[in-house]
């Protein structure tokens, strides 16, 4: 079973929400869908739904069309960001719901919804009202309702994103393994972490503005990003962009520091590019750029130090605690060998990326 | 200093209670007179001031020249109850519509449907009335009760969409959708999910239909005369010189009694918070 | 919402109320128009054409005239009062009263009663040697006073009854809308130490704009249709000092049988009515939250 999207647009008044979005998703993968907010994902997800009318564009199921179904005939399960449940119903009849309008027998019924209760870790709470649950459950019983379903095609829209980091890091391993056991359904799933993306995708695509930049696996994305927005979207904290200058033997960046270079960009023809390095690849050094520290944090065993250099503002993500006030003299080092290149204008594509296999 | 203003909030409080009651009390008192108690004048205190008797509320079934009340009552609730009803389901409908859709004919949109369905309420009944009566007289649907209604609901569907509008559009939109998705046409997601969430806004609905119907006086004055008789319109006759205050007084407190449940149900919603979504 | 086979459905919620509203509204409307460019009166009963001659008559018709300024000065005095009367009263059992729920309940209960009803028994209580008024502020000195037979207290009666019956409303509106108020800028002003007066003024009635607003276009509204308590209270009398435009254009229509001329005063009525409140409606808008209705 496929689900084939072929040139999706939408545009409401001035603003493009879909530009020309084609992608194909087979049986059994979860794809992530990542971008920014605004990127479209939502849009996306309402317009294979059929909550959301397009300008054009047709969606095919197994070949066939269901552009002109109505989203009530369409077999599609659907988690919300926002927790959204049948207030009035106590648990077991939200899960139930979807079963119900389909006729199955009571029994049949009874059966299903317990097991996925069960599965979610819910099993008992089924004479509950969602009111009284906790952000998290509500959450597992609208996931449980989707799953119960066993529908052709299941879609969660940042469903973590409206709970509290300690849970979103809990739910995020279980829904790895509960999604990873719907072998029969086309997943998508939305967000805006790339760690969410990496993590849970077999499949991974990068949206921006309406458009899809880049479908691959997660290491494809990760390790050659075809574009400097797809760098931007798919590392966190968002990769380091510098303007510079590749000569014959060397890399000039803004405001006159030099690197060697790096033999995967030795092919590259001189001009200028965008040079990208990772957060988490710059290093402390006394050679490359100086800096003052313009903002730091420390989050769990890791630094994240933003620093102001002749280059322009860099974000840097060390390793332990280093503590730094405001204003401190700081090194930097680049590391040339880590360097991506990207084309100045255009649609800033990739032209040349550092070797896979290293670290982080 | 607190003390002082806590003192003062209580005897506004009493001051306006008092004003309140006042019209009440006094038809109370009035309705157990005879003609003892009106004529030297206001007297306010049975046994001490004036001989109460049980004439005011016995004319009310008819003995002694009185009226007859209990006809009027039951006119009353027949035309109110089923306009209301009728204004509640149709209105409701139709602001579920309003709600959730977008309406599109030629450059009417949604916002100019709710102002059409409001601006109903600033029809004086005056620009009606004539009209109304030719039209039920050529449907022959004069002084009946059928014809009341049909004008009842002209005056109340407005209503019941002002209020439902204001309150479905405080009710999540992705709730209509997710009943979609699970396998529910708009009709089956307006029944089966929507509508359960929406009774606090309903009853308030109903609650306004009814006060507003029962309490007309134009309408059934212009438009009905011997065979229906709505309780206003009863009463309101009743005002001449002729009729005694003791009379008057009874048959205007046991027709403003059955509202007093209305304010209780209005009373409750109000201090549990419903009415936020519904009144704005 | 996506619009997949959405129509038939949105068709079938929204038509059933409106069409009925249309059917039963729409030819009363055209017809008064009709009717107002004929000269049916009471001696030739029949739909002829006279053209615009009832709106010239209308224009040079002063008691028309007097009958608007009159409901507008009523009309606005009365909703005036029961604004501040009704969020007085909302905030004083707002918090921390004892048995607030029943006097909620208590201050309830005259929008719920008959309006013409209560005009009967008030009747009776404006007599002035009969009944209550007069007597019982003859006990702190005040009075008497010609409550229905002079043209000044005329008025002040039909207000005193109107803001009886109808302050409970703005009460109601204006304290659910107190109640859904959020917490959070009342404490921020606590701690910042405002007192009652100052949260009032920069807390509470800012942020109860909007219902405000609600409150008094709808109480507006439905006071420019003053004409029951009239009718019942003084007949528009003495004279015409209580004479309102509904009443007018009742004497002339249902009692004088004037029928075309009446109804072109009520379309003129009409119009102006739905000009004016529109444009009141605006400007307390603009005035009080700014930006676009």
């Amino acid at each position: 079973m496929s689900l084939q999207l072929n040139d999706l647009s939408l545009r409401v008044d001035a603003v493009v929400h879909l530009d020309g979005v084609s992608a194909r998703f087979e049986r059994g993968r979860l794809t992530t869908v990542i971008g920014r907010t605004l990127a479209g994902k939502t849009t996306l997800m309402r317009g294979i739904a059929g909550l959301q009318r397009l300008d054009r564009g047709a969606l095919q199921l197994d070949g066939r069309n269901f552009s002109a179904l109505p989203a009530w005939r369409r077999d599609i399960a659907m988690v919300y960001q926002q927790f959204i449940n049948y207030p009035h119903l106590n648990v077991f009849e939200n899960v139930a719901f979807p079963l119900r309008r389909k006729g199955l027998s009571d029994a049949a019924i009874g059966k299903r919804v317990r097991g996925v209760l069960d599965k979610v870790g819910l099993g008992g709470f089924d004479a509950r009202r969602p009111a009284q649950l906790s952000g998290g459950q509500q959450q597992r019983v609208a996931l449980a309702r989707a799953l119960a379903r066993e529908a052709g095609i299941l879609m969660l829209d940042e469903p973590l994103v409206n709970l509290d980091y300690k849970l979103r890091e809990q739910l995020r391993g279980e829904f790895r393994s509960l999604l990873a056991d719907q072998t029969d359904t086309i997943v998508l799933y939305n967000t805006t972490e790339p760690a969410e993306a990496m993590l849970l995708g077999d499949a991974v695509l990068v949206m921006h503005e309406g458009r899809i930049l880049q479908a691959g696996t997660p290491p494809d994305v990760f390790d050659r990003p075809a574009f400097m927005q797809v760098a931007a979207v798919v590392n966190d904290p968002p990769m380091n962009f510098i303007q510079g200058r590749k000569q014959a033997h060397g890399i000039e960046l803004t405001g006159g520091v030099r690197i060697g270079l790096p033999a995967h960009l030795s092919r590259l023809a001189t001009g200028d590019y965008w040079f990208g390095i990772r957060a988490s690849e710059l290093r402390f050094g006394s050679n490359c750029l100086n800096g003052r520290v313009t903002f730091s944090e420390v989050s769990g065993s890791e630094t994240f130090l933003y620093v102001d250099t002749v280059a322009g503002a860099l974000t840097a993500q060390v390793e332990g605690v280093h503590i730094h006030a405001l204003g401190d003299s700081v090194s930097i080092d680049i590391p040339a060998d880590r360097l991506f290149a990207f084309e100045i204008g255009g649609s800033c594509c990739l032209v040349g990326a550092p070797a896979t296999g290293a670290q982080a | 200093m607190t003390g002082f203003f806590t003192f003062l909030k209580y005897l506004a409080i009493a001051l306006w209670s008092a004003f309140v009651v006042t019209p009440f009390l006094w038809a109370l008192t009035t309705s157990f007179k005879t003609a003892n108690g009106i004529t030297g004048g206001p007297t306010y205190l049975p046994w001490l001031q004036y001989e109460p008797s049980l004439n005011g509320w016995k004319s009310l079934f008819g003995a002694g020249g009185g009226i007859d009340i209990v006809a009027p009552y039951i006119d009353s609730l027949i035309v109110t109850g089923s306009a209301s009803l009728i204004s509640i389901v149709l209105g409701t409908l139709a602001a579920y519509g309003l709600s959730r859709f977008t309406y599109r004919a030629g450059f009417v949109k949604n916002e100019d449907l709710i102002f059409f369905f409001i601006s109903q309420r600033i029809m004086p009944p005056i620009v009606l009335a004539i009209p109304f009566f030719l039209m039920l007289k050529w449907l022959d649907l004069l002084d009946s009760k059928l014809g009341l209604i049909l004008v009842y609901v002209a005056l109340l569907l407005p209503i019941a969409v002002w209020i439902m509008v204001d309150f479905f559009n405080n009710v999540p939109r992705q709730i209509d959708e997710m009943a979609m998705l699970d396998g529910c046409t708009p009709i089956e997601a307006f029944l089966r999910v929507v509508l359960p969430n929406s009774l606090p806004g309903i009853i308030v609905a109903g609650m306004f239909c009814l006060i507003f119907g029962w309490n007309d006086f134009f309408f059934a004055f212009t438009l009905t005369f011997t065979d229906t008789q709505l309780l206003p319109v009863a009463v309101v006759a009743l005002n001449s010189s002729v009729t005694p205050w003791w009379s008057l007084s009874a048959s205007a407190l046991i027709s403003v009694a059955p509202l007093l449940l209305v304010a209780f149900v209005v009373e409750r919603f109000l201090s549990r918070g419903n009415l936020a979504g519904a009144i704005r | 919402m996506g619009e997949t086979g959405l129509r038939p459905y949105k068709l079938a919620f929204l038509l059933p109320g409106l069409l009925t509203l249309l059917a039963i509204i729409l030819f009363p409307l055209l017809f008064t128009v009709r009717v107002s460019a004929s000269g049916w009166d009471a001696v030739t009963p029949e739909l002829s054409w006279v053209g615009g001659r009832n709106y010239a008559a209308l224009w040079a018709d002063i008691r028309f005239w007097q009958s608007l300024a009159r409901l507008g000065g009523m009309a606005v005095g009365t909703v005036l009062i029961q604004y501040v009367l009704g969020f007085a009263l909302a905030l004083l059992v707002w918090h921390d009263v004892k048995a607030r729920r029943l006097f909620r309940l208590l201050f309830l209960i005259p929008m719920m009663t008959t309006p013409v009803i209560m005009s009967v028994i008030w009747r009776t209580i404006f007599h002035e040697s009969l009944g209550p008024a007069n007597d019982l502020l003859g006990l702190i000195g005040l009075g008497p006073y010609q409550w229905l037979t002079s043209g000044g207290w005329a008025v002040v009666s039909v207000m005193i009854v109107e803001i009886w019956q109808w302050t409970p409303f703005m009460f109601l509106l204006l304290l659910a809308g107190l109640i859904s108020l959020p917490r959070e800028p009342f404490l921020a002003a606590s701690i910042d130490g405002a007192g009652p007066l100052r949260t009032f003024f920069n807390v509470t009635f800012p942020l109860m704009a909007t219902v405000s607003i609600g409150a008094v276009m709808i109480r507006l509204i439905e006071a420019s249709k003053l004409m029951e308590t009239v009718y019942v209270l003084t007949s528009g009398g003495p004279g015409t000092a209580t004479e309102t435009s509904g009443y007018y254009i009742y004497i002339k229509g249902l009692r004088d049988f004037d029928i075309g001329y009446a109804a072109s005063l009520s379309m003129t009525y009409l119009v102006i009515m739905i000009v004016l409140l529109t444009l009141v409606g605006k400007l307390l808008h603009r005035a009080l939250v700014g930006g676009r209705a």
